[in-house]
């Protein structure tokens, strides 16, 4: 069964009195449990594209389903629950609220949704990736590695069904990029969790179920690598 | 060099943050600005009016009859015919219809044929005023016709006569105001003083000669002459040019005070100008990293954005002059009754340029510290966030806090004409602010470290600690501005309280004044009630504890001063709320010759000791006393006093009046009153809860004023709210955005930046709140010796009205980061 399915998607921006075309009429389904890698050039339509499967952005035309449910045309209130508790992002620049602690990061989401286990949550998998002595750290004070690993936890506290991550090793040293990759696999294993990754990187495109490469906007090629 | 596309681009990028600093610099002169040119206005006014306004050329004022020394030189005067003169009389008395038992207390002046010698006196009829002031007639305010509900041709009792209400006066040239007055005007002829036969010896009565100069050449000399022949400390001789009527002097005075208060708006705007400047140029650290990266100078730097605060500083400062003409246009409906009606506002080129300067100043001083910050950025910024700025020396610390300082001077040296007062008022207000800023210090250190289980509560308090937030600097500004308006609001709450709703209990409320010696005993039998008799003894001092007294120097104090005339008494024991501060008893039974007794107050005009000389002039008769004892009161505000106690024998047989002050029932007063003027119409009965209310209404009118010159400080707080939300927009969109991401619906992003400026709402009024009780609780108790009522009801009404401007200043300045899209933020982040 799928858990996200996107058809003709189109997304054009208007910059000044020009019109750019980002996406043109792409279509694509991911299994649930699927790890799928979008590649591509700078410029190609990566981003834009994560942003509009995962109802961060809207599409010009074409439709987006997330457990067969359109949310194309959802309001910002409709589609939160929706990014609360069944998606998690990991995105290159961390994102963690500057003012708020690790711990405080780690647990915003399942307090939202008002886990009483939220606290408990967030210190377990901080425990996990090693970061239980820097739980009342603000995100200025850790290292580019720490800051990914929280935004790690951050995205699976709540346990979601397909997680996006942005070039989640663009920002950091060889080392700590195998470290959070070898992480997010881990866990996505661990829970069977769809992940959608944006990457550069052809090593870690090989350790994708799937990679589909995007070139102008248009899906120029899909390759499918054995698990 | 200066790189003029540079410059116009980093003012257009930055707009909302210019426009702030603009709208600072344009507040913090705009009060200074206004009251400069009004006060100027009311001047020229003063000056071109002083004739009208003091009644003639030369104004002789005495509380006695003019000397015969002083009569002489005046005759001599008019027999050369080079003066014309006319007298008048003015004092307090109650006036009576006759067969009612309505009455009133009225301010009398009685004027000679000829009264006014310069302007007019306007009647309701249109009539020439001499032609209506004549012997039997009277000519009244128009209020005396509502208050005794009499009408025009009825006869009421004027002490001893019985006068008929000719007509009605709506402008007199010599009483520009009657604010500040007891008891409607009555003028009457002088051809029925001696019928009032409220004349007797000691009567409290200023006797005025107003003097019309025929050659204005001469009247340096005349003047000089009567002052040669006037008794120093009892007769006054002044020219319409040194002249300060009372209404002059109080509007010096009162003008002082606001632009102190002005002052004090200039430095809560200068931090919303430091603020929104630090704002503005952290905005442009990088463009600085990178053009010193790229080989330019801090000087080239440095020329770039003195040149860009320079532009915005001159807008502000030419708004602050607009504005200000703008405000000062207004500001005679403000002061409606307490100026006179002829000020009418004027535009000088001196008030132009004062206000150009003074902007400048404002701009040099305020930005000096900023723009030198982003002189010491160090190229090494373009790669780490933090900051990357040089420490300064503890030279160079000081050498700015030198800069600083002589520019305040400068400041406080234009804006006010008494530099020292200014100076300690600005480090009064120095020394307030730094306490401001410590409790918000301190209440910003426990919410940093409070443990709170709300998630949308934590996320706000977060949002107090946002990096670039001036939470401290909003805090502080709102916190000092608010005290003044809660304290004003509180004190004048408790007075109200104390005096008007309810009298203090045990407080004399009707005060008998000027009764002769010879009625004491008749008025004792009248009155049939025990009371303490004050004999009152009018004199001067003319030297005290080895120093003579300079009347020019006392009479330019602002406070009581030593030139006045006294009431000085005599007893020979304490009253019940006096005791002995120096000295063992009230005089020493072991030294010859005079003593006297001196009240702590005196003390706060000239340091006395026991055993100093005091000379004084009683009824011209000098008079020297050796300070006995030093006493103090308990200050209850309404008890009878006196600087000066003599021993009976001194005074005992000196020119004197009597006077006493009871509790009476309100509902018996007015009977009272009527039986007791009935009797002795000489004596004058004054209702001190009227006198209170007329005091409260003055003081409503003032706080008022005060008020609305104290809210521009409160617009600073405003300007710092959102130059703050401005500084802090890419910090709250992130975290606006980061919440939506990872679910939060828009309402809860809402709740919490809401709550966000509750909290900074209610801790800035909570802490004014503070501030207000103590100085609300210490004026009332050590001031006005009234009992403080917190008035809670009224507290949480100016606490609740802060959080409400707080929170909607800052949800309209963020309205537009509430909805802001995600994806739009996100990618802006990854292109950058």
């Amino acid at each position: 069964m799928n858990i996200l399915e996107a058809t003709h998607l189109t997304k054009t921006y208007t910059i000044g009195d020009r019109e750019i075309d980002v996406l043109k009429d792409v279509s694509l389904a991911v299994p649930e449990g699927e790890f799928l890698v979008v590649q591509g050039n700078s410029g190609s339509g990566k981003t834009t594209l994560l942003s509009i499967l995962s109802g961060l952005d809207k599409p010009t035309q074409g439709r987006v389903f997330i457990e067969g449910r359109d949310i194309t045309d959802l309001g910002e209130d409709e589609i939160a629950p929706l990014r609360n508790e069944i998606i998690g992002f990991v995105f290159q620049s961390f994102h963690l609220v500057p003012s708020l602690t690790v711990l405080e990061n780690v647990m915003f989401p399942a307090e939202l949704r008002r886990d009483p286990l939220a606290g408990d949550k967030a210190r377990a998998l901080l425990e996990r990736v090693g970061m239980q002595d820097r739980l009342l750290s603000f995100p200025h004070q850790l290292s580019g590695g720490e800051k990914q690993r929280a935004a790690l936890c951050r995205a699976l506290v709540n346990a979601p069904r397909i997680i996006f991550a942005d070039e989640p090793t663009g920002n950091l040293d060889s080392t700590n990029g195998k470290a959070i990759l070898e992480l997010l696999l881990g866990l996505r294993e661990e829970h069977g969790t769809t992940l959608i990754l944006v990457t550069h990187s052809g090593q870690i495109a090989r350790m994708a179920d799937r990679t589909i490469l995007l070139r102008d906007g248009t899906i120029n090629g899909e390759s499918p690598h054995a698990p | 060099m200066l790189h003029k596309s540079f410059i116009r681009r980093q003012i257009t990028r930055s707009g909302r943050q210019a426009l702030v600093f603009v709208l600072c610099v344009t507040l913090s002169i705009v009060t200074i600005v206004a009251l400069d040119g009004f006060g100027s206005s009311v001047n020229e006014a003063v000056l071109k009016d002083a004739k009208s306004l003091n009644g003639g050329d030369i104004i002789v004022h005495s509380h006695q009859p003019l000397s015969p020394g002083l009569s002489r030189a005046l005759r001599s005067w008019e027999d050369q015919e080079s003066l014309r003169s006319v007298r008048t009389y003015g004092f307090y008395t109650v006036v009576r219809v006759p067969g009612e038992d309505r009455s009133l207390l009225a301010t009398l002046k009685v004027v000679e044929p000829g009264y006014p010698l310069y302007g007019s006196v306007e009647l309701q009829s249109g009539r020439r005023f001499e032609d209506v002031l004549v012997q039997g007639k009277i000519v009244v305010e128009r209020s005396l016709l509502d208050r005794l509900s009499v009408r025009m041709g009825d006869a009421i009792h004027v002490g001893s006569a019985t006068l008929t209400i000719s007509d009605v006066v709506t402008r007199e040239p010599d009483r520009p105001v009657s604010l500040f007055s007891f008891g409607p005007r009555v003028f009457v002829s002088s051809q029925d003083l001696e019928a009032l036969d409220l004349i007797r010896k000691g009567s409290r009565i200023q006797y005025d000669a107003l003097l019309k100069v025929h050659d204005p050449d001469n009247l340096e000399r005349i003047a000089q002459d009567l002052r040669d022949h006037a008794l120093q400390g009892q007769e006054r001789v002044e020219t319409y040019r040194t002249a300060r009527s009372r209404i002059k002097r109080f509007f010096d005075n009162f003008l002082f005070f606001l632009t102190l208060i002005s002052i004090f708006t200039l430095l809560l705007a200068g931090i919303g100008i430091q603020s929104v400047l630090a704002a503005f140029l952290k905005e442009k650290e990088r463009t600085v990293a990178i053009m010193k990266t790229l080989g330019a100078t801090s000087r080239f730097v440095a020329v770039q954005f003195v040149t860009v605060l320079g532009v915005l500083g001159l807008l502000g400062t030419l708004a602050g002059l607009a504005l200000g003409a703008l405000l000062q246009a207004w500001l005679p409906g403000l002061f409606r009754g307490l100026i006179p009606s002829s000020v009418q506002p004027s535009l000088s080129w001196r008030m132009a340029i004062d206000g150009f300067i003074l902007g400048i100043l404002v701009v040099v001083l305020f930005t000096y510290l900023p723009l030198d910050d982003l002189k010491q950025l160090k190229p090494v910024a373009i790669f780490r966030s933090e900051s990357a700025r040089a420490r300064r020396g503890w030279r160079a610390a000081l050498t700015i806090l030198a800069v600083m300082l002589a520019f305040l001077g400068l400041i406080v040296r234009r804006s006010l004409h008494d530099f020292e007062i200014g100076m300690w008022f600005v480090l009064g207000v120095a020394a307030f602010i730094l306490a401001a800023a410590l409790m918000a210090q301190a209440v910003l250190w426990a919410l940093k470290r409070a443990r709170i289980r709300s998630l949308t509560f934590r996320q706000a308090l977060r949002g107090l600690f946002r990096p670039r937030n001036a939470t401290r600097a909003i805090m502080i500004t709102l916190t000092a501005s608010l005290s003044i308006i809660f304290s004003i609001t509180l004190v004048e709450k408790n007075i109200d309280a104390s005096f008007v709703q309810s009298f203090p209990p045990d407080t004399p409320n009707v005060f008998f004044l000027d009764i002769q010696p010879a009625q004491l005993q008749e008025f004792k039998e009248a009155l049939g009630r025990p009371a303490e008799y004050y004999p009152v003894v009018r004199g001067s001092i003319s030297r005290i504890a080895g120093e003579d007294v300079d009347v020019e120097v006392e009479r330019r104090s602002r406070g009581d001063n030593l030139a006045r005339e006294f009431n000085l008494t005599y007893r020979d024991h304490l009253l019940g709320d006096e005791s002995l501060v120096e000295g063992a008893s009230l005089f020493r039974p072991d030294w010859e010759g005079l003593q006297v007794s001196v009240l702590d107050t005196v003390l706060d005009m000239r340091p006395v000791e026991v055993g100093d000389m005091i000379a004084f002039k009683i009824q011209g008769v000098p008079m020297e006393a050796r300070v006995s004892s030093i006493r103090a009161r308990r200050g209850e505000l309404i008890q009878p006093f006196f600087y000066f106690v003599f021993q009976e024998l001194a005074l005992r047989d000196a020119p004197q009046t009597i006077f006493t002050a009871l509790r009476v029932d309100s509902g018996e007063i007015s009977a009272l009153q009527n039986r007791m003027v009935k009797r002795f119409p000489n004596v004058s009965v004054i209702d001190v809860t009227q006198a209170v209310s007329t005091l409260t209404g003055v003081m409503v009118k003032l706080s008022g004023i005060t008020r609305f010159f104290t809210v521009f400080s409160v617009l600073a707080g405003i300007l710092i709210i959102i130059s703050s939300v401005l500084a802090t927009r890419h910090a709250r969109i992130q975290e606006a955005v980061y919440f939506k991401i990872l679910g939060a619906r828009n309402g809860f992003v809402l709740k919490v930046f809401t709550l966000e400026n509750v909290l900074l709402g209610l801790v800035s009024a909570l802490l004014a709140l503070g501030f207000s009780q103590t100085a609300t609780w210490l004026i009332s108790s050590r001031l006005f010796d009234i009992p403080f009522r917190p008035f809670l009801l009224s507290s949480l009404s100016m606490l609740m009205a802060t959080v409400s401007l707080v929170t909607l200043v800052g949800l309209i300045s963020s309205w537009s980061i509430l909805r802001q899209k995600p994806a739009a933020f996100l990618r802006e982040q990854t292109e950058e």
